[in-house]
């Protein structure tokens, strides 16, 4: 699904931010990145859908190059590849409808959508979408109007109106109340269960980790420092992508 | 060192008022002339009255339409001149070219047209587009640089074209701010067109100084008081207008 071979992104002026990853991940898995704030995870993701331009390495999805690909081809590509962000990063001015029809961007007709015109098939599955996220009533509020939590959920329908194969989330619970986490990560669990879509996510917290994750890879200084069940996560793993406290 | 640049500063300022023969003892002198020059003026003779409103709505068109026209002109050049969205080898020229033109007033351009195309209102519009146009550009570059730039990401990562990320991730969150711009220009140019009478570019201030030439002083009254009147009318809508975009 998802091949990964010596990837290695140098951010500006000269950080290190991945270094050397090789990881292939299945279809259908529901993987966690943990580790560290720092520790490179967002830079990974950013890079498997070249938002970040990977200094070295390749990567593949579903056999087909994103690295090296043209603009038209890495579109393309893109499509498949639906993405939540920390901060959600809706456009927050326009209506909630609206912020998950522009998941449909990659599959529309390009002219009309410039016009804010989108068919009538591109609407119904932003509907169903928002559905799914159980926000079916919100679609013409604005979007600033919503919470946290309701504007993650805003973001993941955007996600799915790509049809995508596989989500990247990035630290999706990060900015959200505690107490709403448990019920995004559930959202992005049923989402990986019922459409078997593969779910790459992105956490610091170890708990959250080990309930969702069907595996688990751990990073440190941009590097993979574990890779397995999150059974096999003993408490001395954990401190090693921790780290030491000083 | 602050000592010496507060030194500098009294120097340069006392060589400007002596060079440019600023003398408090003259003012004093001319306040009678200023006195006798207000008693003159009054009362306005408002049997000019007619005159002067089609001459102030003859402004007023003037710096609507050239105010529409270059609001539309400077779109396309506010992006290619945004740092965060041109490439360097487009940004830096366009830039360039904007602060070059910009340097020029609107008073300026309107000799330069009363030149090309000849006296009348027309060469008061062509003026207020020339000036107006790289003006906002500048202005609608700069919010251009400030959006978030979340949304945008958000959007690239679906799959969009480029002009799709600038149609959805941009477009939304500066669309306000270039309204406030264009209202403010409104402004700004019903101010300046008043005086573009002056060289023969149409509207209010042609009658001014028509009347100020014939030493005829309470027509002169009647046309400023108009003036100021539209000049205040136009703020007050328009600074309305311009609380509720933000």
């Amino acid at each position: 699904m998802i091949d990964v071979a010596g990837l290695r992104v140098v951010l500006p002026p000269a950080v290190v931010a991945v270094d050397g990853i090789d990881l292939t991940i299945g279809a259908g898995e529901f993987v966690v990145i943990l580790g560290r704030s720092g520790a490179g995870k967002t830079t990974f993701l950013r890079a498997l859908n070249r938002l970040v331009e990977p200094t070295a390495g390749t990567v593949h999805v579903d056999g087909r190059a994103i690295t090296g690909a043209d603009a038209a081809t890495l579109r393309t590509l893109r499509r498949q590849i639906g993405m939540v962000f920390q901060q959600f990063n809706l456009v927050r001015r326009v209506s909630v409808l609206d912020n998950v029809l522009a998941g449909r961007l990659g599959w529309a007709r390009s002219l009309p959508t410039l016009l804010g015109r989108f068919g009538a098939e591109d609407r119904r599955i932003a509907h169903e979408c928002l559905a799914q996220v159980g926000l079916a009533d919100f679609a013409a509020r604005r979007a600033d109007t919503l919470s946290g939590g309701e504007q993650q959920r805003v973001a993941i329908a955007r996600a799915l109106a790509q049809a995508p194969s596989v989500i990247l989330a990035d630290e999706p619970t990060a900015s959200l109340d505690p107490a709403l986490t448990g019920s995004i990560m559930d959202l992005l669990k049923t989402i990986n269960v019922r459409r078997g879509l593969t779910l790459v996510v992105s956490q610091h917290q170890l708990e959250t980790a080990l309930a969702y994750a069907t595996r688990v890879v751990g990073f440190r200084r941009g590097r993979v420092v574990f890779d397995g069940a999150p059974s096999a996560l003993t408490p001395a793993v954990a401190a090693t992508i921790y780290g030491e406290h000083r | 060192m602050r000592r010496a640049a507060v030194f500098i500063a009294v120097l340069v300022l006392a060589w400007t008022a002596w060079d440019t023969g600023a003398d408090p003892v003259r003012l004093g002198r001319g306040i009678p002339w200023i006195a006798d020059f207000l008693r003159r003026m009054l009362p306005p003779d408002l049997r000019v009255l007619p005159a002067a409103l089609l001459g102030a709505l003859k402004t007023g068109e003037i710096a609507l339409l050239g105010t529409a026209v270059a609001a539309v002109l400077a779109l396309p050049l506010g992006f290619v001149s945004a740092r965060n969205v041109a490439a360097p080898a487009i940004f830096h020229p366009a830039r360039l070219a904007l602060n070059f033109f910009r340097s020029v007033d609107t008073l300026v351009y309107a000799l330069v047209f009363v030149a090309a195309v000849g006296l009348g209102p027309f060469p008061g519009v062509l003026a207020v587009v020339a000036y107006t146009t790289t003006s906002l550009a500048k202005l609608y570059s700069e919010a251009i640089e400030g959006i978030d730039r979340g949304p945008v990401d958000a959007i690239t990562a679906t799959g969009a074209t480029r002009l799709q990320v600038l149609r959805f991730g941009v477009l939304p969150q500066v669309l306000p701010l270039f309204l406030s711009y264009v209202l403010y220009r409104l402004e700004t140019n019903i101010r300046a067109a008043t005086v573009l009478g002056f060289v023969g570019a149409g509207g209010i201030g042609f009658y001014l100084q028509t009347y100020l030439r014939m030493i005829d002083y309470p027509a002169a009254s009647t046309v400023l008081l108009v003036t100021v009147v539209m000049v205040m009318v136009v703020d007050a809508i328009s600074s309305r207008l311009r609380a509720r975009l933000v």
